[in-house]
């Protein structure tokens, strides 16, 4: 791996001052600028919203009987199907979450090995607990390889947890709801992000952070609907994963931080 | 209705007009509609690129024939518009290979049972062992790379297993090649030479398209390794094409061949919006069908019957699941090689393509290395990786 250093970027128009000139002058001449508008555009995407279908269906709940007994009957207040196809989209989120922290593991790997590169998690769990936020796990005496091989086994959990509980509720976890679809859609430049050999530990931490983020905010709204839907000890279970989450959240934006403050020019930046 | 190559006129040419909202239209559902309809989406864009190309290639060689290929050309541009703009945008590019790959199984499945040549036949099963092995190592990306489950795709419809591994597929040039139809081929035999050439192309063209875009540097060198199997397979399936065959023969088969995909598309389409498409199509292509007959007529001197025979149109693919004659060439002939045009066992395979593989493989093999102790598993393979504790 390489610093990420000052050097020869040709991208901005100062670095070719002449051709900038001409450019200015041929638009100056040919095209000179008026008032922006990309109303057409907008009507033309109007246009294909209101002419459009759903990306998909919420597929249908396994075995009617069994559902109404078990699961669907119970559900008050929230749209049922709603929730069904939120935990499908948390589904999707964290099983590719498992593959992202593998790909961040094998650059964390290559990262360290001219020596320590992330402090371990608890150092910045502890700056974040005197900010006052809190933190779910000790994580006392635990590397950094150790912390994202945790993250990555809860994430694994997380998602089997999801599982079961698709299948508990009628569902079948392995099919891909309209929010699984999207949130992959939504998900698919962190994946290049991550695998691509050129690309920084911190660079892709922070794209591992709005992964988090992302997730955070997915399991609270997840929590709600299961509450909403008299789900509590769903809710309960979905809690414990939030936590783990918060977790991880916190422990990103530290190491983060701590790279981007204290390692510019460095490998790992 | 039963369509006649001879009798059915189709859409004048100049009726064949479209916008670009017409050609930018709703795509299909990526989980609603029937993985079979994203099938016939991928081998017709494939057919009708194929189309565009031979009469590219028309353009060059016969300067009688330059007006009317560019008219035809330009509808054809559209047509293939129209068709591949209705994969929806949620497919990631490594989804649309698993679609590519599934229509490359099933159709060529359905035509290696059609065909009435036995050699041909056995050059499809070939061909049909190699694309399915290409499935399973996409499958393995899919799930390693983005953690998405290939069935989502293919819907239950298509086995997701090693067969002859994509390790072995590389082969010297010269072994690559298989015997052309003669010039008094049934019909059907020319026909399926034609789709699959084309549907090659296209997965050959779209491998060498995104293969760049992606970040990882097993999915940039797998897509490296089936592109040029992919480039390969466009040499095997396009040798069986008749060499002899004048340029104007070739363009009245082209449209022949369209006709006959297009109607076998509309005849099993379950999406009935798709379906009117293909029957829109159908009527596109006896248009250019009859120009191109005018063109066999006023400038060779031919009779089209000469290539047509009654007009009647060949038995279609057939879409559906092909599973069972999929599994029983899996295995009785994954052992088979090429030496020459023959298919042969592995101990006699011609002994360039071993120094052949051996040089590209030189630096491992990507489709090993991302298979690497895959099984597919509804829901992706981290289904049966066992967790400790989950949160309570």
């Amino acid at each position: 791996m390489q610093a990420t250093v000052p050097g020869q970027n040709r991208t901005g128009a100062t670095a070719s001052p002449e051709g900038t000139q001409a450019m200015t002058d041929a638009v100056n001449e040919l095209m000179p600028p008026v008032p922006i508008d990309t109303g057409a555009m907008e009507a033309e995407r109007l246009l294909y919203i209101d002419e459009s279908e759903t990306v998909g269906s919420i597929p249908p709940s396994l075995g009617m009987d069994g559902m109404v007994k078990s699961g669907m009957a119970r559900l008050k207040g929230a749209n049922p199907s709603m929730l069904m196809d939120k935990i499908g989209e948390r589904i999707a989120f964290e099983r590719g979450g498992v593959r992202l922290y593998e790909a961040l593991l094998a650059k964390y790997e290559a990262a360290s090995r001219s020596g320590d590169v992330l402090p371990p998690a608890g150092e910045v769990q502890e700056v974040a607990e005197a900010q006052g936020l809190a933190v779910l796990a000790p994580v006392e005496g635990e590397a950094p390889t150790q912390t994202l091989q945790r993250i990555r086994s809860e994430e694994l959990a997380h998602f089997q947890l999801l599982c079961a509980a698709m299948t508990q509720m009628g569902g079948d976890p392995t099919a891909q709801t309209p929010c699984a679809d999207v949130t992959a859609t939504a998900s698919m430049g962190l994946m290049q992000v991550l695998t691509d050999p050129r690309t920084t530990l911190a660079q892709c931490l922070n794209t591992i952070l709005t992964a988090e983020l992302t997730d955070n905010a997915g399991w609270e709204l997840l929590i709600q609907l299961a509450e909403q839907a008299g789900e509590g000890e769903l809710a309960g279970r979905f809690l414990g994963a939030l936590a783990q989450e918060q977790e991880h959240l916190v422990t990103v934006k530290g190491w983060l931080t701590t790279l981007v403050t204290e390692g510019a020019g460095t490998p790992a930046v | 209705m039963a369509i006649n190559l001879l009798n059915d006129k189709g859409m004048p040419l100049q009726r064949q007009r479209m916008s670009w909202k017409d050609m930018v239209g709703k795509p299909i559902s990526k989980l609603d509609d029937d993985a079979f309809t994203r099938v016939r989406i991928i081998l017709m864009n494939g057919v009708e690129l194929d189309a565009v190309r031979t009469k590219q290639i028309a353009l060059r060689c016969n300067g009688q024939a330059r007006l009317q290929l560019a008219e035809l050309m330009r509808v054809e541009q559209h047509q293939a518009t129209t068709i591949n703009w209705l994969l929806g945008p949620d497919h990631s590019p490594i989804e649309t290979t698993i679609g590519y790959e599934q229509t490359a199984i099933e159709v060529t499945a359905s035509v290696a049972q059609l065909e009435p040549d036995p050699y041909l036949a056995q050059a499809y099963r070939f061909g049909l062992l190699e694309d399915f092995d290409h499935l399973y190592r996409y499958t393995a990306l899919l799930d390693r790379l983005e953690g998405k489950d290939a069935n989502n795709i293919t819907q239950g419809y298509t086995d997701i297993v090693p067969a002859r591994a994509t390790l072995f597929h590389h082969r010297a040039p010269e072994h690559e090649l298989v015997e052309p139809y003669p010039a008094d081929a049934a019909l059907a035999t020319k026909l399926h030479a034609l789709t699959l050439t084309g549907g090659e192309y296209q997965t050959h063209d779209y491998y060498m398209n995104i293969g760049p875009m992606f970040a990882d540097p097993m999915a940039r060198q797998l897509y490296a390794e089936i592109a040029s199997v992919e480039s390969q397979h466009i040499t095997h399936y396009g040798s069986m094409l008749n060499p002899n065959e004048s340029v104007l023969e070739k363009l009245l088969l082209s449209e022949a061949c369209e006709v006959w995909n297009y109607a076998g598309c509309a005849q099993q389409e379950t999406n009935p919006r798709i379906k009117a498409l293909w029957e829109q199509f159908l009527d596109y292509e006896l248009g250019h069908l009859q120009a191109a007959m005018r063109l066999f007529e006023e400038v060779e001197g031919r009779d089209p019957a000469e290539l047509l025979g009654d007009g009647k149109l060949p038995p279609f693919i057939e879409y559906r699941s092909q599973r069972g004659f999929v599994r029983k060439v899996v295995e009785t002939e994954t052992q088979l090689r090429k030496r020459g045009t023959e298919f042969v066992d592995e101990s006699q395979e011609g002994k360039s393509s071993l120094e052949y593989r051996k040089a590209v493989n030189a630096g491992g093999s990507p489709s090993e290395a991302v298979a690497a102790t895959y099984s597919w598993m509804p829901g992706t393979e981290l289904m049966r990786e066992q967790v400790e504790g989950l949160p309570t």
